[in-house]
């Protein structure tokens, strides 16, 4: 500890600590440019200047650390005149064109001249000038270069934490700049975190350019709907449209940073395609009607199919808040008395149950950071930078400032391997043999304290041989990562939801956590979900085997696999879909469109016009999560708060149309003033959740278990052991077994699919917001070159690509992000239906449908048609 | 594209310092070599041979004033401008220079032999005033001299 005098107040402070941090401890705070919290320090600007007593020199707070008896000063005469003639050289070259600058009004050089700088310059010279017009950048970034001010946050921004570092320093002295290379349109993320980090109007969002002042926007804070992670933001409205979303540096886990999804992946809300009116079908079309009508509609679909014994079906999405989807399954549990209910995550009973034993999910689990306090971490089963951005980014950040071993394990190359001192490629699905080759290694070289290791019989058929050629991985490196796993005492294991789509084992998952535990190490286990509340989904029983608040039940119910199979055989009477367009997520999809044909009245609400809403029988309009107040839950099972930002567009938000729907089928007990209603209500189910309230979920949520009012959440659990009485795992294991559809002579190549970083699922909200869209238009098959060589491929052809089941035209992007003989196609576009393609073979064990894996063939157009 | 010799060559000079990234300057002056600036696509492929971000290397190449932004002639004539030299009449060199290629500082003659340009000092202060024509040091320079050599380059 450290005791300092600064401006005369003592205060005694860790050692070590910035002076920057000890004078805000102290109550002052000393203006900064160049200085950004969670970026290397690079000490330029000079504006942090402050005396240190028995020092000639002034010295930079951002980058001195304090020391046993310093006294400094922050506000002396010397330092007042020093930073305001810093501010002067930083506005000797900066234009004075604040009047039409988009950062007006939130500009922090703005802000500190007029709070600390000179009030008038001598300075007569011409102004250094880049360009005389802003020049594009890409697609999301217009720059105007003669505004920068060489903080360098943007290039620190882009390599340190996004990991493309495409921005640089050019030039020397008074001319440098920053920007891209050759000043050439960027290749990246297009995320916009280097925008969000400019202090001036250098490097500004085309998607909001001249279209609003800051002090004329509304804005609320909310959580990001695009994936697991969780992000805080804020949406900014002007009347009554969605026109940009900034993050706030001290809210949220993602301090920050956003994604180019979460960013800009906003203009869907107000987008003209909007589902705005109800519209119940007659005869062929839909025709618009009144809320009255169409729940009255509702009403007697559900009313019909009771009353003819058929079965009812539930398909929640888990973009929904928590408080709808419980409602959503009070509604089918409680009034239409049916356990078919899922969302649409395509898991199966069992496949929850391993997941969740193995992760252990229903007992919590740990905070991203506390994870990432190790020593490996071992990446599985996930399209990391794809799917979930801001993970990646907070990955790269913490690794770039210690010392962490990361190893990807994964079929597809990603961001993430530039920070990994291990990659792992193997074929799809072969997740858990991979986890059995590591798990393998260690077990022989411990044979002695693993002797009571349960399993471990099922080890002694698992050769160096047979792992190579099922995982099509290079021995060596599956010893390298046994090696680097062995050298570490902490290990973190994030496990992403691909290993539950394809039929792998990962028994040796649960193996490998027991035998690294039996060793002594500290073993981390971290969920990823590509759903933005997927885990508040399963936490409000939106599953047919679980009720609220995790309550593992052996009902009868049906989930959404069993519901599409069930309504092709025509036993479905009546199917309500909740923002799911299952059309495009189920695997088979020209046998989902068999089974909806077959289904006699079909509900959907939604915020947008999918695939699955030409089928609807009657359409409810949704609200997007700018439309309403609700929590989402993350991946680290922490509760936020959504907010809304603008009125329902639609008249109702999800939720009141939940309750619509329950009223006119003559309940009584479902009427709420509000969300925060319905939360209390479901508190009082779950004793995890029963200390918390929307109001205590401010600013940054809270991570269940809460038990009581009082209680702050938890941020660590049982990290030590299993929660079993012997503190082991229980097996239930089998072979690994090779996919349904392997490739042959007629069909070579194996298609895997997943996502990508610009869209969302079936991309009906990214595609609809142009920004990102424009980065991705059109799909394309990614081909490794070796075989776009033997199939006499050029990049960017268009060729013919078919399964067993189905073909599509699609244009190919040669890439060694895959690998020789894998083929992968993303599944966010209307006009490449990827799942015409796929397989619906049910994983024998966990009853996954194969959408990681299966076989086609690829032509040339011009020798097909 | 660099020619297969210059590629071996900066592969040569990686190997002699324990990261790749360091050998970024020697190989810029490859490129340099190579088409006698430095190039957008020079720059591409030392980003390529080393591993970097283009961007990187754009940094450094701009950063130093010794690499050539833009083509120069056949002979790149800088004339050290320093105090040493300019004391001992830099100023006078430029000028004789300038007026029998009849071309300005920055400039290059109209066949593509010459260009003039004024550097920084070159470390010969004690054989001022000097300039540098490629990768020779002309010393000690008097009128009679800067006509010979000029002539002496066809």
């Amino acid at each position: 500890m450290a005791t300092v005098k600064i401006n005369g107040k003592e205060i005694t402070i860790d050692d070590g600590t910035l002076i920057l941090d000890a004078a805000k401890t102290a109550g002052f705070d000393i203006p900064t440019m160049c200085f950004h919290a969670r970026l290397s320090k690079l000490a330029s600007c000079r504006v942090c200047l402050v005396e240190i007593v028995g020092q000639k020199k002034l010295q930079p707070s951002c980058v001195t650390p304090v020391m046993h008896g310093m006294e400094v000063l922050t506000e002396s005469p010397v330092v007042k005149s020093a930073r305001s003639s810093m501010i002067e050289l930083l506005l000797a070259n900066h234009p004075l064109d604040c009047p039409v600058c988009d950062k007006g009004g939130e500009c922090e050089l703005q802000d500190i001249t007029f709070k600390f700088g000179p009030r008038q310059s001598p300075f007569g010279d011409n102004k250094r000038r880049f360009n005389e017009e802003d020049y594009i950048l890409s697609p999301v970034i217009v720059q105007n270069a003669n505004r920068c001010i060489q903080c360098k946050r943007c290039v620190r921004i882009c390599a340190e934490t996004v990991g493309v570092g495409v921005l640089g320093s050019i030039e020397r002295g008074a001319k440098t700049g920053e920007t891209s290379f050759v000043r050439e349109y960027l290749d990246c993320d297009h995320c916009g975190n280097c925008i969000e980090v400019c202090p001036v109007g250098s490097l500004m969002s085309r998607s909001y350019r001249y279209k609003s002042r800051p002090w004329d926007l509304k804005g609320v804070d909310t959580v990001c709907v695009y994936c697991g992670t969780g992000c805080q933001l804020t949406v900014q409205a002007r009347k009554d449209e969605v026109v940009r979303v900034i993050s706030k540096p001290e809210e949220g886990i993602n301090n920050e940073t956003l994604c180019a999804r979460g960013r800009y992946g906003y203009s869907f809300i107000n987008s003209i395609d909007r589902l705005l009116v109800p519209m119940v079908r007659m005869g062929n079309t839909l025709e618009p009607t009144t809320w009255e009508d169409a729940v009255r509609a509702v009403r007697n679909g559900l009313s019909e199919a009771i009353n003819k014994g058929k079965k009812i079906g539930g398909i929640a999405s888990s973009r929904l808040s928590n408080e709808e989807l419980y409602l959503f399954q009070k509604l089918m549990r409680g009034v239409l008395k049916t356990n078919n209910i899922d969302s649409g995550s395509r898991w199966d009973t069992a496949a929850v149950k391993t997941y969740a034993e193995i992760m252990e999910l229903s007992k919590g689990g740990l905070s991203i950071y506390d994870a990432l306090n190790t020593d490996t971490l071992l990446i599985l089963g996930f399209g990391i930078s794809d799917e979930n951005p801001v993970t990646d980014y907070i990955i790269r950040r913490i690794s770039g400032n210690k010392k962490m071993n990361i190893i990807m394990a994964s079929p597809r190359g990603m961001k993430l391997d530039n920070s990994a001192v291990l990659s792992i490629r193997h074929n799809p699905g072969t997740e858990g043999v991979i986890i059995g080759g590591i798990l393998k290694l260690i077990y022989d070289k411990n044979i002695n304290s693993l002797k009571n290791l349960g399993g471990k019989d099922y080890l002694k058929d698992l050769s160096k041989e047979k792992v190579s050629d099922i995982t099509k991985t290079a021995w060596q490196d599956i010893e390298a990562a046994s090696g680097y796993i062995m050298a570490s005492n902490t290990i973190t294991v994030a496990v992403g939801s691909d290993v539950l789509r394809v039929p792998s084992r990962i028994e040796f998952l649960r193996m490998l956590i027991e035998a690294l535990r039996i060793l002594g190490k500290d073993v981390k286990l971290f969920p990823l979900f590509d759903r933005s509340n997927q885990r508040g989904a399963l936490e409000m029983g939106v599953h047919p085997d679980i009720l609220p608040g995790y309550n593992f039940i052996d009902g009868d119910g049906l989930g959404a696999d069993g519901i599409i199979d069930a309504a092709s055989r025509g036993e479905v009477g009546a199917l309500y879909l909740a923002g799911e367009d299952i059309l495009s997520d189920f695997p088979d999809g020209v046998f989902a469109r068999e089974a909806l044909r077959q289904t006699k009245f079909l509900v959907v609400q939604d915020i947008l016009p999918t695939e699955t809403t030409e089928f609807a029988d009657v359409i409810l309009p949704g609200s997007s999560h700018a439309e309403k107040d609700g929590t989402f839950t993350n991946g680290e099972r922490r509760i936020q708060l959504v907010r809304k930002a603008i009125e329902p567009l639609g008249g109702k938000a999800d939720w009141e149309t939940i309750c619509l729907v329950a009223k006119a089928l003559g309940i009584k007990n479902m009427e709420y003033s509000s969300p925060s209603e319905i939360w209390d209500e479901l508190a009082g189910l779950a004793p995890m959740f029963a200390g918390v309230n929307h109001k205590k979920l401010e600013p940054d949520g809270i991570q269940w278990p809460c038990p009581d009012i009082d209680h702050p959440g938890t941020a660590i659990m049982y990290t030590e052991k299993f929660n079993r009485p012997n503190g082991k795992a229980l097996f239930n294991f089998r072979e690994h077994i090779a996919s349904a559809e392997v490739p042959d002579d007629k069909y070579p190549l194996i298609l895997s699919t997943g996502r990508r970083r610009q869209h969302y699922n079936n991309g009906s909200m990214t595609r609809r917001s142009n920004a990102i869209f424009n980065q991705w238009p059109e799909e394309s098959l990614e081909l490794n070159p070796f075989d776009a060589r033997r199939f006499n491929i050029k990049d960017s052809e268009k060729v013919l690509a078919s399964s067993r089941r189905g073909e599509m035209e699609v244009k190919v992007h040669v890439t060694d992000r895959v690998q020789p003989g894998i083929t992968f196609l993303a599944f966010h576009n209307r006009d490449a239906l990827t799942n015409l393609l796929t397989n619906d073979a049910l994983d024998p064990v966990c009853k996954i449908p194969e959408y990681k894996s299966c076989a086609i063939k690829i032509e040339k157009l011009n020798g097909h048609k | 594209m660099l020619s297969e010799k210059a590629v071996k060559e900066i592969e040569e000079i990686t190997t002699r310092y324990p990261v790749k990234r360091s050998a970024v300057m020697p190989a810029l002056f490859v490129v340099q070599k190579e088409y006698g600036y430095v190039t957008e696509e020079g720059m591409r492929e030392v980003a390529k041979i080393l591993g970097l971000r283009p961007i990187l290397v754009f940094e450094v190449a701009t950063f130093y004033t010794m690499y050539n932004k833009k083509p120069v002639g056949k002979y790149h004539i800088q004339v050290c401008r320093n105090i040493s030299c300019s004391l001992l009449g830099a100023e006078h060199v430029v000028g004789i220079i300038e007026r029998k290629l009849g071309i300005k500082v920055k400039e290059t003659t109209s066949d593509k032999r010459f260009t003039l340009s004024e550097v920084e000092c070159l470390g010969s202060c004690g054989t001022a005033p000097m300039m540098q024509i490629n990768d020779k040091y002309y010393e000690s320079l008097t009128e009679p001299m800067i006509d010979d050599i000029l002539k002496s380059l066809k």
